[in-house]
Formats: C-alpha cells, structure tokens, sequence
C-alpha cells in the first residue's frame, strides 16, 4: 500500500469517534433545521445572482462551506496530538517523509470534508430543492471548494498547531480564528444589511469565497466574480500551504 | 558485515555540544549497548542514526547506506523506540498493535498472527481491549516496545526500553530480545542506566559523556582494563580492638569492626596486600571466619571511567 493511503487510514481510524460525529454532522444539521426556519421570519429572502434564495436555502448551502472549513480542525488536531503523544517522531522514524505526512493529513481532511459535505446536501435537500439548478459544474465546483477549502484552512490549523505549545493554548487559538471567520463570513448571513465594517469583513474572508462558489455550483449561479474569488483561494492555499509545509518541515524533535 | 559507520559526528544544539567527534563501528548481529550518565549525548546519538536529525558535521552509515543521502531507506529497515512515550490515545492495545503493524505495511494475516505472539510475550492479554489512557506506565512502556516488533527489522533502536518495567517484565524483555537477535540476526543498539542490564544482555558497550566516547568493549574486557583495582573482604572470628593500630601501616586497607569484623582490601596489587595482612593476623592468633573477592561489576567501571573523564584535566 502506498504510505500517504496508510497514513490516511491511520489518521481516519484514530480520528473518527462519536463526538467527531456529532459535532460534525449533527450540529450543522440541527442548526440548518432550527436556525433555518427561526430566522425565517427576520431574514426575507436572500438575492444570489438572478435568484431569490429563501434563507433556509441560503443557510443550508452556507453550511456545507462552513463544514468544509470546520472539517480542517481535525488536521490540527492530529498534528497537535502526534506531536504531544510523541506519534510524529515515531512516524518520522519510520518509512515515512514529511511530505507524506503533510499530504496525508490534507487527503483526510479532503476525505472529510467531502463527506461531510455530501451528507449536508443530502440531508438538506429538501430545504433548497426549490432553487437548486444542477449542471455540470455543480460536481466539479463542491469538489473544488472541498478540495481548495481543505488546503487552505487545513494550512491554517497546521500552522497554528506546529506554532503552538501549550494544549489550552491550540484550542482556544484554533476555535477563536475559525469562529472568527464563521460568523464574519456569508456563511450564514448575507453581506446586504450588514453594517458596513462587517460587510467589509464579510469580503476579506475566504470562508465568503469559499461558500460563494459551493452555493454557485448549488444554485448555477456561475459568474466572472465567483472565476476570480477561485483564483484567489487558490494562489492564498498555495501559499499558506508553501508556509505550513515549511513550519513542519522546520519542526525540531 | 558493519552495521552503524561514523566519522566526526558531531552535534550542536544551538552552541551548545551534545555530540563530539564520535566514531564508532558497530558489527551487526550484537546487542550493543550505549551507556553514559545523564545529559551525556545517548538519545542524541539515536536521533542522529535514526535519521530524525542531521548532523551538525561529520559522517554516517547505516547499514551500507549513507545517511545523508537515503535517510528514507535507512528508516525503511530499522525500528525504533524513543525514550519518550509515544502512543494513539483513542486505541486499544490489540489495536494499537495491529494498526502500528498496518502503518509498516504488514499484512492484515501476518499482523493478526504478530499481534497475538507479542500479546503473549508482553504479558499484554489481560488488558488487550484497554485503552492507553486506562494503562499503567509501566504497561504503557511495554505496548510501545511491543509494537515495533509487529515489522520486519535489520536494526533496532531501544532508548531505555526497561525504564518503569518491574524486575519480572524486565528480565522477560531482555529475553526476548535476547532470543530475536538469536532467530532473526538482527542488531539491537540499547541504552540503559541500569548496568546490570547491559552485562546481562549486551555483546558490546560503548560508554559515553559529555558527547564523546569513552570505551568500547565486550564488558568482559572493560573489566580487564579498568578493573585493575580488586576487592577482598576478610570476615573475622571476634573483634580485635587493637585491629586498626596493628594494620596501621598498610596502604588500601579499610577496618570496620561494627556490625562484625571486617577487612576491606581494595588495590591494584590486593594479592600483597592480603599476604601482608594474614601475617600480621597470624602473628596476633586472630582468626578468619571468611575471605572472599568481590568480582567488580560493570556498575564500579562506569562510575570510575565516567568519573575520571569529569577531572578538569580532560
Ligand atoms: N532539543 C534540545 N535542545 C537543546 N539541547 C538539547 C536538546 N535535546 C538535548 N539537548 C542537550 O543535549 C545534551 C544531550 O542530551 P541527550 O538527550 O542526548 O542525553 P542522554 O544521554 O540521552 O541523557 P538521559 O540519560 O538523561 O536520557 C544534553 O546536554 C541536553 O541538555
Ligand atoms: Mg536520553
């Protein structure tokens, strides 16, 4: 077997637990449901190109963005973890590179992301079946957001937890930066309305990106706006990747 | 065939030096063991063979291969146990074991069959389906050791594998390692504190401090060449309280007459010494209950090879 494949089965084994389940799948779906149709009545319906989009669909179709990005905590966690239970020397002491474990933390993530994506649209469905538009870039556009989305934020998590050395300190740090870009992002309100400096926010945030293009290969609201917020959180993954892969490379025992 | 090369291997953390100019050939099919006081550069020297870290200068060789050059291939035939612990949190022991086997590339048959030998062989059936965190440490040192027996190795790497062990588990450990290097030919590089240990077990030893080697011997020749000096004990009949004055005069020679009468001999030249002492207790019709020589230990080499290197002189 191929040593980035048997990573990813060791990371899967040891990662996915029923907590990890719950706060995976469960959570977004509860908040999708109960949020959802709440707000119903404070947020009217939501534009999104030449669409009207009801804010249970808007909301639903945020989620899977904000469980892509939520997914990548999981690749800090190993990393923080390995490096506290003494697992990354042990690895690296074994037939492994850090590029394998780099890569094989990123594929996870990808896998979870993924899935966790997939079984959101599923389950959601129902609630933005009325707007939803498939075409031939739906696939391709949730694949690209999970994969892009994976680098990137997983990148962040890397970087947090090879920069860190206290464990209170990794999981305050870690949820403050992505509760920071969750609430500041469309995720889960849209920027019309929204005070100015949160409007401002909301744009300099790739979580916004990154959910624009997972509700444009929803909706099939494909524009040259949505072909540049791509291009972006592809030259920042590159680089944040180019950063974490440094740090951990720079990782001394 | 030479299974561990270096030339010059040196080690700087910062400015300060773990590792000083080491050369060292190992011969493969031994149990070598690597002692030294603590701080003395041993877990350095493993990191350094094993690949974790690079040398600050110098040159190594690890089984034929250069290190420098394929430290990828080195790693793909040795194994390793650090001094620290090293575990999956969420696994059960079984588990632990069978995936540490999958992560080397075991298959699942040859890992089912591994897993329950080692299981076996660790004392580890009893707490099979326990969780690390639900361990002892001692049964956690044990898992960790255990399971780098589930792949194939030419050389293994043990950093104070024992510590934490209790005596039973211990000598059950050198064993078995004892019966792998017999079955399977391999090469066991082993650090300890505890002396008896490496008398017990290793082919070899290496005695290192402040990063540089000291001695490299079987234990039996550290023994013929520091061990000049002897140690005799002469248990008296009854307590002479004019002892002390009669032996007055003779050098390296220690009288204790409480709890019983004893004469400490401990010389380079302890067979004088005796002659010289029995005339004296002849003459005097002071009689001996028991006379015995004490075979120095390798505990007595260490201190005095570790000790005499720490004079400011060197
Ligand atoms: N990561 C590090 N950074 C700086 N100095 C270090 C580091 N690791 C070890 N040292 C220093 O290098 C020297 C050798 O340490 P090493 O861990 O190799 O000793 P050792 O022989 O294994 O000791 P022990 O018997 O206590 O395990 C010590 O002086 C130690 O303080
Ligand atoms: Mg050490």
């Amino acid at each position: 077997m191929n040593p980035i494949i048997r990573l990813v089965y060791r990371n899967l084994t040891i990662s996915i637990n029923p907590g990890f389940i719950i706060w995976q799948i469960l959570f977004p779906l509860i908040y999708i449901f109960v949020a959802g149709f709440a707000y119903t009545s404070l947020i009217e319906n939501v534009p999104f190109g030449n669409k009207d989009l009801s804010y249970p669909a808007f909301l639903a179709s945020g989620m899977i963005g904000f469980n892509i990005m939520n997914s990548t905590l999981i690749s800090g966690i190993i990393i923080w973890n390995d490096r506290r239970n003494g697992m990354f020397e042990q690895i690296m002491s074994g037939p492994y590179t850090r590029s394998d474990y780099i890569l094989s933390n990123i594929v996870t993530i990808g896998i979870i992301g993924l899935v966790s994506a997939a079984l959101i649209a599923a389950v959601g469905y129902p609630v933005f079946f009325e707007s939803v538009e498939f075409s031939i870039i739906t696939i391709p556009l949730l694949i690209f957001a999970s994969v892009v989305g994976a680098i990137l934020f997983g990148s962040i998590a890397s970087i947090i937890s090879t920069r860190l050395r206290s464990s209170e300190g990794f999981n305050v740090i870690i949820n403050t930066v992505f509760l920071f870009f969750a609430f500041a992002s469309t995720a889960f309100y849209p920027a019309q309305g929204a005070p100015q400096p949160l409007a401002i926010a909301f744009y300099i945030n790739p979580l916004s990106y990154l959910v624009d293009i997972v509700r444009a290969g929803i909706f099939g609201q494909m524009t040259d706006f949505v072909i540049m917020e791509m291009i972006f959180l592809i030259v920042l993954a590159s680089a944040l990747f180019v950063i974490a892969t440094k740090l951990l490379t720079k990782l001394d025992f | 065939m030479l299974c561990i090369q270096t030339s010059n291997l040196t080690k700087k953390y910062g400015s300060s030096l773990a590792v000083d100019k080491i050369d060292l050939e190992i011969k493969s099919g031994q149990v070598f063991g690597f002692l030294g006081p603590n701080g003395a550069g041993k877990s350095t020297v493993i990191k350094l063979l094993t690949t974790l870290m690079s040398p600050t200068e110098g040159h190594l060789t690890v089984l034929g291969i250069d290190a420098a050059k394929s430290p990828l291939e080195i790693r793909k035939k040795i194994g390793v146990v650090l001094q620290q612990p090293s575990y999956e949190m969420s696994l059960s022991v079984e588990n632990a074991l069978d995936k540490y086997g999958m992560m080397w590339d075991v298959d699942k048959k040859t890992r089912k069959k591994r897993t329950e030998e080692l299981l076996t062989s660790f004392g580890l059936q009893d707490i099979r389906k326990k969780k690390n965190d639900d361990l002892s440490i001692g049964q956690r040192r044990r898992v960790q050791v255990a399971r780098e027996f589930m792949h194939d190795m030419e050389l293994l790497f043990l950093d104070e594998p024992t510590v934490g062990l209790d005596p039973s588990a211990r000598r059950e450990l050198l064993d078995f390692l004892k019966k792998q290097v017999q079955k399977t030919g391999m090469t066991i590089f082993y650090t300890t504190h505890v002396l008896s240990e490496a008398e017990y077990l290793c082919d070899n030893i290496a005695i290192i401090n402040k990063g540089k080697i000291l001695a490299v011997d079987s234990p039996n020749e550290l023994k013929n060449r520091f061990g000049h000096e002897k140690t005799i004990k002469i248990n008296l009949t009854k307590t002479s309280s004019s002892l002390s004055d009669l032996l007055s005069d003779i050098p390296d020679c220690k009288v204790e007459l409480e709890p019983e009468p004893i004469i400490t001999i401990n010389s380079s030249n302890s067979e004088v010494v005796l002659m010289n002492i029995l005339k004296i207790l002849n003459q005097n019709n002071i009689t001996i209950n028991d006379l015995s020589a004490i075979p120095t230990n390798l505990e007595e080499i260490f201190l005095k090879v570790v000790s005499d290197s720490n004079e400011p002189d060197n």
